[in-house]
């Protein structure tokens, strides 16, 4: 399964400068990239942890992506998982899918608690293909799952509300393992949820009675928040990272968080610092990753002699996003680099 | 009083005679009876002087006590320093030791003697700790020192309270658990670079003071449960209302407020009485009640009117 | 009932749950016992609301008496809204014989002087703090009820505790409270949290605090290490770690303080980053420590290891000054980081 989960990083037109621009002179992409999310290309198959990763190549992904459709992967918080192959999934029939998630939804909730008959009976499910997100032939489009749902007591005139979202995707899935698929197997290996845990559940649910999968959860180790911190760090010349917040959590008793928010120039300016001499500029190593946040351990540690190598790195956050540890991401700007990367 | 058991000690004598058969009975089981009584009398008598005597010894020991403690306390005072009485104690150390290698090189002999020696310092140090003076702690690796200041009332420990500081630079405090009413920065302010030893003694006052008054309101509630109430008191315990009921037909309520001005010092400056009835709080006897809470810690005021039998 | 009444009845309903709400009707002896029993609180609480209006309106009950639910509501359970600390500074003598009258009227007479149009309502609890509310007005504009200030105050000490004080009140506040508490001035310690009774303590020190000393006893022994071996090989290094951390962060039960926020603003000086060491501007960043109980971590944190001894001043100042928020910059010479001085 080495694809790449869904990756909200859409840049679109509105951003300062024009994505055009940067796609010719920038070392970095500020498109979305799909791959980049802890997992390598091969990752979720075979695991290896990287030691070095490019830079996503600029891609203006307005130009495959409609920008309604980017709109809708980028505001929310999204929850990771794994899927394996989907068995006979077809994208032609997504209009009939849609009908027998609903069907499914409204199944299960009535055999729960009465008290809910009344209040969600009127699910309506949106199954649709988000376009252009794919990078290579291989990769499967992305599918796009909405649920609508009218409150109650709400009036003719009201519009259903969303109430749950989520996508199955694959962003620059490894080719060979993606070429050794039995026939009929569909790869889209990254699933985001956002929405009730318990909507979350069916849907799963739902998926691996038909399509013969199974789901996982998707941690973001250690590892793959600081490479996230350095690229985005890394970043910050072509777009103001405003910000870069890491936030450990330390196993003291009771727990201990630690935020450390940076300031971004002098964050940029310490990545910098470490940057090798002869690195190329598309590529960064493990090694410059390790000293950067070994540089802002070592500051921190100066003056409040607790060592963070002690606990966990919990959470990443820049003006680009956020990715907690527990597999939740958020994308809050157009404008970023490729972050979703997981492969 | 000599006379007297002289007298009775012969009566003991014709004791013998009184056992025998006699046709007097009536004069001698009188007799009898007096030798019985006197016998018993003796017993007191003795028993009185046995403890007179444990008395006068006891006495003694306090006053040796007293007398060894006034001589510590003398000592601590005239050693300018806490340094001074350390290089003091390190030369005697040095001259015995010297002397013992000298004379006898006899390690064994020199190691026992500096023991005995250590022995001695660390008892008078355990001594001074006893008769309440600060104990001081080296903190820090000699950076810091933490003083430890007793507080007692009426013969009880109660808190110990400490203060320390750091010497890096200039002498500052550094952490303290002294109460925020007690106005340590004023006193520090005070006398604090110049003298540390009376900054140490003002706020050991002012401790004291403050234990002192805080038990006195403690020991109210627990002695007069229910006839006395105290109706108000504050943190610093600088003012206490007191309401007691007079023994009487009208077991009229009365008022007492007592106002400590003094924060150094564990009696009121300031006592005010009031009664429903006012015939009885201008008479003498309430001014001498006045007065005794002016002079005696405010329970023991209370307990001694009561015994007079003034409240209930 | 005028209309400011019944929507300050309807917030405090609101914003009260009905346990609490239920305790606190029961102690504002505003209603007769008969109209208590006949609030059913298992009923929504809009409903319920409804039906307190009505009985409120049969007692012809004003604001002022709605305003005693909240204070009711506020001192019992103190634990909600943020509450920072002020200090009251150069105290004079008289500070120490104030009581609670006095300062009443002192302070009410000297707000007033300040801003004609405020409502004030004091009440002394049992143990002896103040309680003072404040609901203040414009010049042209009656007290606003719904948005109060509340200071506590315990009498005799220089510690003030305030919860939402919008800044333009600042100065009149303090000027009232340092008239009346006989002060020079009044300071922010730079202390403030959800728990008020942490900070409290915190403040004024009521917290088991440990001190060397000669004669004292051994801590008591705590399995606090989670590691036996590590127990067993290092247990003298273990004793110290423990006996560090407690007398930083104290003993027994810990003022419950949630967080400490550092904004650091010193050079970058690690090695192997000689550029950025080169430069003039100090390394940005703000640093917050966030627990359900920060100094229980931080000791958790000194006697296991996870922080090295001693402890940074960074650290101990919270409990040494009585804080927790620092700005810390280089010193001009030398290179410890300095936090900004405070007395005491």
């Amino acid at each position: 399964m080495a694809c790449s989960p869904p990756p909200a990083t859409p840049r679109s037109g509105r951003a300062p400068g024009g994505g055009k621009s940067y796609a010719g002179r920038s070392r970095r992409s500020l498109g979305v990239e799909l791959t980049n999310i802890g997992i390598t290309p091969g990752q979720l198959t075979g695991l290896r942890a990287p030691t070095s990763r490019g830079f996503p190549k600029s891609r203006n992904i307005t130009e495959h992506v409609d920008p309604e459709q980017i709109a809708l992967l980028v505001k929310n918080e999204w929850k990771l998982s794994y899927v394996t192959p989907l068995y006979q999934f077809r994208h032609v029939q997504l209009k009939s899918y849609s009908k027998q998630l609903s069907a499914f939804i409204v199944s299960e909730k009535q055999q729960g608690i009465a008290v809910e008959i009344g209040l969600e009976t009127n699910f309506k499910v949106v199954f649709s293909v988000v376009l252009g997100l794919a990078e290579t032939e291989d990769d499967a489009e992305t599918v796009f799952i909405q649920i609508h749902s009218k409150p109650p007591f709400a009036g003719d005139g009201d519009v259903p509300k969303i109430i749950w979202s989520g996508w199955l995707t694959c962003v620059g899935g490894n080719p060979d393992y993606l070429r050794s698929l039995p026939s009929g197997f569909v790869c889209l290996p990254l699933f985001c949820a956002s929405g009730s845990e318990s909507l979350t559940s069916l849907v799963k649910l739902w998926f691996e009675r038909t399509f013969d999968c199974s789901f996982g959860t998707l941690n973001l180790n250690s590892t793959y928040l600081q490479w996230l911190a350095s690229m985005w760090t890394g970043c910050h010349h072509v777009s103001s990272i405003r910000y870069l917040k890491l936030v450990w959590n330390l196993p003291a008793q009771p727990p201990l968080d630690i935020s450390y928010t940076v300031h971004p120039q002098d964050a940029w300016d310490l990545w910098n610092s470490v940057r090798e001499q002869d690195s190329t500029g598309d590529t960064i190593g493990i090694n410059e990753v390790e000293r950067f946040m070994k540089g802002l351990e070592s500051h921190f540690f100066r003056h409040f002699r607790i060592y963070l190598s002690a606990g966990m790195l919990t959470k990443v956050s820049t003006a680009f996003g956020s990715a907690h540890c527990d597999g939740k991401i958020k994308v809050c700007t157009l404008l970023q680099p490729g972050i979703f990367n997981i492969s | 009083m000599l006379g007297e058991l002289g007298m009775r000690g012969d009566g003991g004598g014709c004791g013998g005679l009184v056992n025998a058969p006699c046709p007097f009975s009536g004069v001698l089981a009188h007799l009898s009876a007096l030798e019985t009584e006197s016998v018993r009398l003796v017993e007191l008598q003795r028993e009185a002087w046995r403890q007179q005597a444990t008395r006068e010894e006891l006495c003694a020991t306090v006053e040796r006590l007293r007398a060894q403690r006034d001589q510590l306390r003398a000592k601590v005072l005239s050693a300018t320093s806490l340094q001074q009485v350390m290089t003091e104690v390190d030369q005697e150390n040095e001259e015995k030791r010297s002397e013992e290698e000298k004379s006898a090189g006899d390690s064994q002999l020199h190691m026992s003697l500096l023991t005995a020696r250590l022995s001695h310092v660390k008892n008078l140090l355990r001594a001074h700790h006893l008769i309440g003076g600060y104990d001081i702690t080296e903190t820090r690796r000699g950076k810091g020192v933490c003083f430890s200041i007793a507080t007692a009332f009426e013969d009880r420990t109660l808190e110990t309270y400490n203060v320390e500081m750091d010497l890096a630079r200039t002498m500052r405090i550094c952490r303290h658990n002294i109460p925020p009413f007690i106005p340590l920065e004023r006193l520090a302010q005070e006398n604090f670079q110049s003298d540390i030893m009376a900054f140490l003694d003002s706020l050991s006052m002012h401790l004291n003071a403050y234990v002192g008054r805080r038990q006195q309101v403690r020991l109210i509630q627990e002695l007069f449960h229910g006839s006395v109430k105290v109706l108000e008191s504050n943190a610093l315990c600088s003012i206490l209302v007191l309401r007691c009921r007079q023994v009487g037909e009208k077991k009229a309520a009365a008022l007492c407020t007592l106002e400590y001005g003094d924060p150094t010092r564990c009696l009121p400056t300031r006592v005010t009485i009031d009664s429903e009835e006012k015939t009885l709080t201008d008479s003498p006897q309430w001014n001498e009640i006045q007065a005794l809470f002016l002079e005696t810690p405010a329970h023991q005021a209370l307990l001694a009117i009561r015994r007079e039998e003034r409240i209930a | 009932m005028e209309d400011v009444a019944k929507e300050l009845l309807s917030r405090l309903v609101r914003r009260i749950p009905l346990v609490r709400l239920r305790h606190v009707l029961g102690r504002w002896e505003r209603l007769s016992k008969t109209q208590l029993l006949s609030l059913d609180f298992t009923q929504p609480k809009w409903a319920l609301c409804e039906n307190l209006l009505s009985l409120c309106e049969e007692n012809e009950i004003a604001v002022k008496d709605l305003t005693e639910i909240e204070m009711l509501y506020r001192s019992e359970y103190p634990d909600q809204g943020v509450w920072h600390v002020f200090q009251l500074v150069d105290t004079s003598e008289e500070s120490l014989s104030s009581d609670f009258m006095h300062f009443r009227d002192q302070f009410k007479a000297n707000l007033k002087d300040l801003i004609n149009h405020v409502s004030i309502k004091m009440k002394k609890l049992e143990d002896e703090s103040v309680w003072i509310r404040i609901a203040w007005g414009g010049n042209f504009s009656r007290p606003n009820h719904l948005k109060p200030t509340y200071v506590v105050h315990h009498l005799q000490t220089p510690y003030v505790f305030v919860s939402s004080l919008a800044n333009k009140h600042k100065p009149l506040l303090f000027q009232a409270l340092a008239l009346s508490a006989h002060c020079g001035s009044v300071k922010d310690v730079n202390l403030s949290g959800r728990c008020l009774t942490a900070l409290r303590d915190l403040s004024m020190r009521q917290y088991k605090q440990v001190f060397p000393s000669r004669h004292q006893k051994r801590l008591e022994e705590r399995d606090l290490l989670p590691n036996p071996s590590i127990e067993n090989e290092h247990i003298k290094l273990a004793e110290y770690k423990q006996q560090v951390a407690s007398e930083v962060f104290g003993d027994g039960v810990l003022p419950k303080l949630e967080t400490a926020v550092y904004k650091l603003e010193t050079k970058y000086r690690e090695h192997g980053s000689e550029n950025l060491a080169r430069r003039d501007e100090p390394f940005r960043g703000v640093v917050k420590f966030s627990s359900s109980n920060l100094l229980e971590s931080l000791k958790y944190c000194v006697s296991s290891g996870m922080a090295s001894t001693p402890v940074t001043p960074l650290l101990s100042s919270i409990t040494h000054k009585g804080r927790n928020y620092f700005v810390i910059k280089d010193k001009q010479h030398g290179s410890v980081p300095n936090t900004s001085a405070s007395k005491f």
